[in-house]
């Protein structure tokens, strides 16, 4: 029988603010020794009061835009309540019924020519727990981590394969970072994926029970523990079993998936509105002045820069990878002026291995847009020639000096001056009367020597075509 | 008096809520909360418009006089010595506590 | 002549101390010796109820030397010429249910026996910075859990200090007990349903809940956090206002403390009540109780001597030109408590989750085989009876199975509640009122031990302060008078939302009016 997929994704999104989000300790503690970063409020000590960070809100509100949300002018915090040894207050913030905001969704490309529309139940703001491990049979628990703000986001049931999820999360992950409101970096927990996963027979318009995979936190760990959960949901079937709501565990290094807790035991966690703070009061001046701030999208930059510039789907969606690198590209078009696509090629063929290698930010970089424009001028217009044109990005970027500078005072500008150049061929065919001889005798593919003696004698400066040209006056002539 | 909360409906509040009490402890208070739960059920007569709103504060909160989200500055707290030294079980910075049980069957 | 130091109000301390009549440190032996003779042993854990049974039992941590430094600290201010503050050299009491740096802060629980708080609650920093000076914690109903101060796990817990066979209230009954047998001028307690008014009352002292919102809760240890108000226990109106001024505002601790700005409330106190109009509702002169028995519901008017002290103070404040409404229309005030029931249970059950023995306070000293018997045992050993009926209550009011037949339909009642207000403070409205007056218990103080174990009666006593944090509106409850065996009796003043000022106001009026009765001159058994 064939299958058809069904899966949800859970995203949990820590924020790149500065502080956490109802405390002022820091919000990225990596690395840190367990316990340093804390204060009453996030320890959750007798007697205190969240106060709410801004820019949490503000961080979430761009997200929420991004997706197309609906965003709430009144939103309001609710108690989850529960215990855990890493949840200081036995009670997270979080929001419930009332969230941030609803709806939205997000265009998902895939590879083989296919957009996903991936749509969005649910958007809202928490506060993270803190760290606990085992050792020897004890839990040790770190709470730097608590009270980081995360935002939750819920899709519908709309992924229908594990390359899909797989392609969810890169888009999710590229716009958060376009958005600067989360390093995304999944090794490090700034992104974290709960997989809900069920199969139908195609064709079927109902839902079956479905699995809830944890800890699928990397890109590669999705696909693999979505096949893998859809394989074994397969076998169930096909052997007559039915597929019960299991919570799953994925383990990444043994690449296997393990059964936590049955979901009818679902604890209660008795929400009720959080009355230590107000509601979040998105009133139009505060909206307008944080969605001023909503830059251009990848994919819709991606779509103007092949309508605008004629780049090609691949280039240009690589110029929209990292939105520092499309706006250098931009910049650089702009200073420019003359055809993008060979600024897309200068770009995707030299300076994106500069970054590579570099690890820098194209943003970052001293190779300015500007002097990136003039150094493809500078080819051009013939004054140096490509070779030179790309020793000079590195030139540009190591000695922060303008690629003009750099060509004047290193004496780099090609040898085109057709007196200077007629004297120096004349000089090379009178130093090699024998080479001159058995050229005129019929051998005409020492040309290519003659021009090698020039070249060495002018360190490459010689416009070749113009060397040409000169030799095969004087030797023909 | 009708019971509404009976011994075991009482038992799985008294697991979730995390306690552990003494037979006598848990013969007053379940006879409290049926006491109380009584006086609770007055509520039940009071006739209320479906759109009546619930209210979370008194006070209504105007924007006028509700104070504004905080800036995003850090301020690193003063009392970190002082919060490890509450802690019942500390080694190496972490807070010690037993193991939880485990639940995983495959 | 000279004064007896303990029995001077915060203001004239204040007053003195500022004109060098007194050092803070002479100010502060004095109470403190004073304490030494009233006071008697310390609550404290596994502490005999009935020990020294003539003594009042204020305290649960006496601050000697850090008082004696703090006064010090006045002195040298005003010895270099600097401005003390408005409380210079005052001393006051601290219910132990606020953080206090360095300080046992118990919330007169046994599992919080070990905690020594790492940070001071706001209103406590905002009153040492106004020059006062702190004389210790004072004793509570656990976790504020109570009307009588008898569920406290420090024993012996406060008797009242004009009849120490009775309670003091609760559950700011410490509060209440030290600021009325001169243990303090001043007090800092709170009040969730009545807990510094029905004390108050109880102990012939004033005592105010101002408006949600108008002072920090930071550093306050929760019960019910959308109906917690920090408030002030004095011995007269001029201190209590004296008191909010210190500790009113906005506080970056605080999300839910209003940017309102401060009035000056001093400087209103000698306003008149000249054309404020002022309410009388038959809803607050009857009492809805349930029999101990049957649990049936029954009503019945409130004893004589209590309405008799409400409309004399009534007949007063006409006197000095107030205008005195009758028959307003109150007709949700009885469903205070019931709503009181699920609304305050459902939060401290939630507030309550986080002592668990894991980061701070009491953690069970036995073997455990895991985590989970860890938190039943810790939690089982240290939490006292209410707590856990609290706890109790309030998870299965919140369940999800009942949260729409209990805690959404008493969060609409409590709208009803808040509406019965805002219709007579309309100032377009049929009644217009400026305040309303009412009486503050239903009862003067009960013998300890006649009413503690009966959680709905107890509760009970809360029935005419309730309202007010249901509705978030501001109360004072003023002495109006004893009864024939000499026990207080206190009349309440319910104003709008940040009305503070005008209360004080009438209680001002109120107080001038009646100075010369001879109740007035008549002081607590104890400090005779």
């Amino acid at each position: 029988m064939e299958y058809e997929i069904i899966i949800g994704l859970e995203t949990h999104i820590q924020l790149n603010t500065t502080t956490k989000i109802f405390c002022s300790c820091k919000a990225d503690s990596w690395g840190e020794a367990p316990n340093t970063n804390i204060c009453p409020v996030c320890v959750g000590l007798p007697g205190v009061l969240p106060v709410l960070n801004r820019s949490a809100v503000e961080k979430a509100v761009l997200l929420a835009a991004a997706m197309q949300a609906e965003i709430r002018p009144l939103s309001y915090f609710d108690r989850k309540n529960y215990f855990y040894p890493d949840l200081p207050k036995g009670y997270q913030i979080s929001q419930y019924d009332r969230s941030l905001a609803y709806g939205g969704h997000l265009e998902v490309p895939m590879p083989e020519g296919y957009v996903r529309r991936v749509r969005i139940h649910k958007l809202h703001i928490e506060e993270d727990a803190g760290k606990t491990k085992n050792e020897n049979g004890r839990r040790l628990i770190d709470f730097n981590r608590c009270g980081v703000p995360l935002i939750e986001m819920v899709t519908a049931p709309d992924i229908r394969t594990a390359d899909e999820a797989a392609q969810y999360l890169i888009r999710l992950r590229q716009l958060l970072r376009w958005l600067g409101i989360s390093e995304a970096d999944m090794e490090k927990g700034h992104l974290r994926c709960d997989a809900n996963v069920s199969i139908r027979p195609l064709g079927a318009d109902y839902l079956n029970p479905k699995t809830e995979i944890k800890n699928v936190n990397s890109i590669d760990a999705v696909r693999t523990a979505i096949e893998a959960e859809v394989k074994r949901q397969s076998r169930e079937v096909e052997s007559g079993g039915k597929v019960k709501p299991w919570t799953l565990s994925w383990d990444e290094d043994s690449g296997r998936l393990s059964k936590m807790r049955s979901k009818e035991t679902e604890a209660d966690y008795r929400y009720f509105r959080e009355p230590d703070l107000l509601p979040i009061r998105l009133d139009e001046a505060w909206r307008q002045s944080i969605l001023a701030e909503l830059p251009e999208l990848p994919l819709a930059r991606r779509a103007r820069f092949m309508g605008q510039y004629g780049l090609l789907e691949y280039d240009a969606d690589l110029l929209t990878g990292e939105r520092s690198l499309s706006d250098y590209f931009e910049q650089t078009v702009q200073a420019y002026q003359g055809d993008p696509k060979r600024v897309a090629n200068w770009l995707l063929n030299d300076v994106m291995r500069m970054l590579n290698e570099r690890g820098k930010t194209a943003g970052a970089l001293n190779l300015t847009p500007q002097y990136l424009a003039e150094i493809i001028r500078l080819v051009d217009e013939g004054t140096v020639n490509t070779p030179t044109g790309k020793a000079l990005l590195e030139k540009t970027e190591s000695t922060e000096k303008s690629p003009r500078e750099i060509v004047a005072s290193e004496k780099l500008a090609r040898v085109s001056d057709t007196a200077a150049l007629r004297q120096m061929c004349e000089k090379i065919l009178a130093e090699n009367p024998e080479q001159v001889a058995r050229y005129r005798s019929g051998k005409i593919g020492l040309i290519g020597w003659f021009m090698g003696q020039v070249m060495q004698a002018t360190r490459g400066k010689a416009d070749p075509k113009a060397t040409r040209e000169l030799l095969q006056e004087l030797l023909d002539g | 008096m009708q019971e509404e909360i009976s011994p075991e409906i009482f038992n799985h509040m008294v697991e979730l809520a995390a306690l552990e009490l003494t037979p006598e402890e848990a013969a007053y208070l379940r006879g409290q909360l049926n006491k109380q739960l009584q006086a609770v059920h007055a509520l039940q007569v009071i006739p209320l418009d479906e759109d009546t709103p619930i209210a979370s504060h008194g006070v209504p909160y105007p924007p006028e006089i509700s104070p504004a989200p905080r800036a995003d500055e850090w301020h690193p707290d003063p009392n970190r010595e002082d919060i490890i030294a509450q802690m019942p079980a500390v080694e190496d910075g972490y807070i010690v506590v037993p193991d939880i049980p485990h639940e995983e069957l495959e | 002549m000279t004064d007896y130091i303990p029995a001077l109000s915060a203001h004239e301390i204040a007053r003195k101390v500022r004109r060098g009549e007194y050092t803070a440190r002479q100010v502060t032996e004095a109470v403190l010796a004073h304490i030494a003779r009233v006071d008697g042993c310390p609550g404290q854990l596994d502490g005999d109820p009935n020990a020294e049974p003539d003594r009042v039992h204020a305290f649960i941590t006496l601050t000697a030397e850090r008082a004696l430094a703090q006064a010090d600290a006045v002195d040298a201010k005003i010895a270099a010429g600097e401005d003390p503050g408005p409380l210079a050299g005052v001393p006051f009491t601290v219910k132990d249910i606020f953080t206090v740096k360095g300080t046992l802060s118990s919330a007169a629980s046994r599992i919080l026996e070990n905690f020594i708080a790492p940070y001071t609650a706001t209103p406590v920093a905002r009153l040492e910075a106004a020059g006062g000076v702190i004389l210790g914690k004072v004793n509570l109903d656990e976790f504020t859990f109570g009307s009588s101060n008898e569920s406290s796990a420090y024993q012996p817990s406060p008797r009242n200090p004009w009849n120490p066979a009775r309670v003091p209230g609760g559950s700011s009954g410490g509060s209440a007990a030290a600021v009325a047998a001169w243990e303090g001028a001043l007090s800092l307690g709170t009040d969730t349903a009545g807990s510094i008014r029905q004390p108050a009352a109880f102990c012939g002292v004033v005592g105010l809940k101002p408006t949600y919102g108008r002072v920090s809760r930071y550093g306050l240890i929760a019960f019910g956090s959308s109906l917690d108000t920090t408030g002030s226990l004095a011995r007269n109106v001029t201190d209590a206002a004296l008191m909010l001024q210190a500790m009113a505002g906005a506080d970056p601790h605080d999300g839910t403390a209003v940017t309102l700005p401060v009035p000056d409330y001093l400087a209103a106190l000698p306003r008149g009540v000249e054309g404020l109009r002022i309410g009388l509702s038959p809803d607050y002169f009857r009492i809805t109780y349930p029999d101990p028995q049957s649990g049936e519901l029954y009503e019945e008017p409130l004893p004589d001597e209590i309405r008799a002290a409400v409309m004399h103070a009534a007949e007063v404040l006409a006197a000095q030109g107030a205008e005195i409404v009758e028959d307003v229309p109150m007709p949700h005030t009885r469903y205070g408590i019931p709503a009181y029931f699920v609304i305050s249970r459902v939060e401290a059950a939630s507030n309550l989750h986080r002592f668990d023995g894991v980061k701070y306070g009491y953690r069970t000293p036995q073997k455990v085989r895991d985590l989970h018997e860890m938190y039943r045992k810790s939690r089982g050993e240290g939490f006292g009876l209410q707590p856990k009926l609290r706890i109790l209550m309030g998870m299965y009011v919140s369940a999800a199975q009942y949260s729409a037949q209990y805690y959404n339909r008493a969060l609409k009642i409590r709208t009803l509640i808040r509406r019965d207000f805002e219709a007579v403070f309309d100032p377009q409205g049929a009644y217009r009122l400026d305040a309303l007056l009412t009486p503050t218990t239903p009862t003067p103080a009960f013998p300890i031990g006649g009413v503690y174990g009966d959680s709905v009666l107890m509760q009970y006593a809360d029935q005419l302060t309730v309202a007010a944090n249901h509705a978030g509106i501001p109360g004072i409850s003023l002495p109006g008078g004893l009864n024939a065996e000499g026990l207080p009796l206190g009349i309440q003043l319910l104003g709008p939302d940040f009305s503070e000022s005008t209360l004080f106001r009438i209680g001002y009026a109120y107080e001038q009016a009646t100075a010369e009765e001879a109740w007035r001159a008549t002081r607590p058994l104890v400090v005779r």
